[in-house]
């Protein structure tokens, strides 16, 4: 069972379910921060399953919605980096308060990674960040939204040409805002490097993105999809998920 | 979610809690909203209830602005809602459908319906239209339809298909891209999974909507042109209901996808969506 519920600023409210521990001590609260854009839309159904089987093991989890994005408030023209840097420290400080842990663990996906990351330095009770598949940095991924953008378009055959000069605006489908683009092309592997690298464990699904930071604990898990590619595809994989558990209830 | 012009309110509701979803409703100053249909958003394929990039989010919203509530829902086994075991996905929407006019009752007391979807949120709409008066509107964005005889339609389909040279750049680059990732995919076609109305369904819930003096909005994209459409006005056509077009607007774009993956022609169908909604869907 779980919880649905808004919070945060009442002009700007953020979405987020929050995963009660079933059983256990409810030490150790988990916040997931999901991908970005139609990765997210991939990943919902494997990242609640992942919600459910932690707080079946006996952690809290909240899943958090950033702002412009899911159920959460604004529009995403109008948000920026830094805004979902906060919106994930506020998650953390709201699922605190709500399960009363102690501990809390990130898990960053894809840009939701780098976003864990560059929040963690606010967060002195970050214990852990498990990071899947996390994207190099900010400017890499603009340009694989560029990519995505041109791949879209090369499937929309019958775009008039003021559509397309129009679409070729967008980025993966999406409009962002010029401070957003200038905020992901700064964040760069230092929000990972900032962060103390006992603390870090990477799990990737390819072995051709490498981690930008050396010595982290890092695992790589065949899996049977790929996010660059077929961009409508559900994501799931249970070798995988057993392998986030297994990350994220380490003691 | 408290505001001055909408408000939105998560819901766990049915048996058990099992179904989720997020009711919006316009802020104190829109009148008496109670009176008004109420707009249901059902699940686009996997997708979970915010819809094909939030477009059903963006639409609550927009909508709740006009004066109109709405409840975007998980059916059973989508999003956040737990699966029916033991059911067909038909018996399954069926009783999902009896728990939402229980919460929206709860909430909203007895309005009517107009329910909304995608793909298979359209075939749902379809079919939960026959057994249910109170339904009253319908949005169906790429919803079933069937070739016409005399059109030539697979011809002209296949036509258009095999001499565009977009396609041909496309083809090879996906192939590409298959040869050179691992194996394993699971591709989801959405032509592959849809449990599409009969012909005759969608006869039968058209012309209930004509019986209770309700509306229509049909939207074709590229997607239905790989099939099963290829010309603006083809549903009237092979539907044949009488009146068909004092009661229902049906739009043809060929040139979006069928999840409207791009924000332009997101944009726009929000703008169709309201138009209608504005000129058509009343108290």
């Amino acid at each position: 069972m779980h919880e649905a519920f808004f919070f945060g600023p009442s002009d700007q409210q953020l979405f987020a379910n929050y995963h009660p521990a079933v059983r256990g001590d409810g030490r150790v609260l988990t916040v997931i921060c999901p991908p970005l854009f139609s990765e997210y839309m991939r990943a919902h159904s494997v990242l609640r399953e992942l919600a459910v089987s932690l707080s079946e093991g006996g952690q809290h989890v909240l899943r958090l919605d950033y702002r412009g994005t899911g159920d959460s408030f604004c529009d995403l023209s109008e948000v920026g980096v830094s805004d979902w840097v906060e919106d994930i420290q506020l998650a953390v400080r709201e699922g605190r308060e709500l399960s009363g842990s102690s501990v809390v663990r990130l898990l960053g996906v894809r840009a939701g990674a780098l976003l864990a990351c560059k929040s963690a330095g606010a967060l002195i009770d970050v214990q852990r960040l498990v990071l899947w598949d996390p994207v190099p940095d900010g400017a890499s991924y603009l340009q694989y939204l560029r990519d995505a953008q041109a791949t879209l378009l090369e499937q929309h055959f019958y775009l008039s040409r003021d559509e397309r000069r129009e679409a070729k605006q967008e980025y993966a489908g999406h409009r962002i805002s010029d401070r957003m683009v200038g905020e992901l092309g700064a964040l760069d592997a230092s929000a990972y490097s900032s962060v103390p690298k006992s603390k870090l464990h990477v799990i990737r699904t390819s072995s051709e993105n490498e981690f930008p930071v050396q010595g982290v604990p890092q695992e790589l898990v065949q899996t049977a999809y790929n996010w660059e590619s077929d961009l409508e595809n559900k994501i799931m994989s249970q070798q995988l998920s057993e392998q986030l558990i297994a990350c994220l209830t380490l003691s | 979610m408290p505001d001055t012009v909408l408000t939105e309110e998560p819901l766990q509701f049915g048996e058990g809690g099992r179904l989720s979803g997020i009711l919006t409703q316009p802020g104190m100053s829109s009148g008496n909203v109670r009176e008004r249909p109420v707009f249901i958003f059902l699940n686009a394929g996997f997708l979970h209830r915010v819809g094909p990039s939030r477009l059903y989010v963006r639409l609550a919203r927009e909508l709740a602005l006009m004066g109109f509530s709405s409840l975007r829902v998980d059916l059973a086994g989508k999003g956040d809602s737990l699966r029916r075991p033991n059911l067909t996905n038909r018996q399954s929407v069926a009783a999902d459908f009896e728990e939402i006019k229980g919460v929206l009752d709860s909430h909203l007391g007895g309005v009517p319906f107009v329910l909304a979807g995608v793909c298979s949120g359209a075939d749902n709409a379809i079919r939960l239209t026959l057994n249910e008066r109170r339904v009253v509107g319908l949005v169906l964005l790429d919803p079933v339809c069937f070739p016409n005889d005399g059109f030539g339609v697979r011809a002209r389909a296949t036509f258009v298909r095999w001499t565009s040279p977009a396609r041909y750049i496309a083809g090879f680059k996906n192939r590409f891209r298959a040869l050179t990732t691992k194996d394993g995919w699971t591709r989801n076609d959405p032509l592959d999974q849809r449990d599409f109305p009969t012909q005759e369904q969608l006869r039968a819930a058209l012309k209930s909507i004509r019986e209770r003096e309700g509306r229509v909005l049909s939207m074709f994209t590229h997607y239905a042109f790989r099939g099963y459409y290829n010309q603006a006005g083809q549903l009237g056509r092979v539907i044949g209901v009488e009146g068909y077009h004092q009661f229902c607007t049906e739009l043809f774009w060929p040139q979006a996808s069928h999840t409207y993956s791009l924000e332009l022609h997101r944009r726009r169908i929000i703008e169709e969506v309201k138009t209608w909604a504005a000129n058509y869907i009343h108290s």
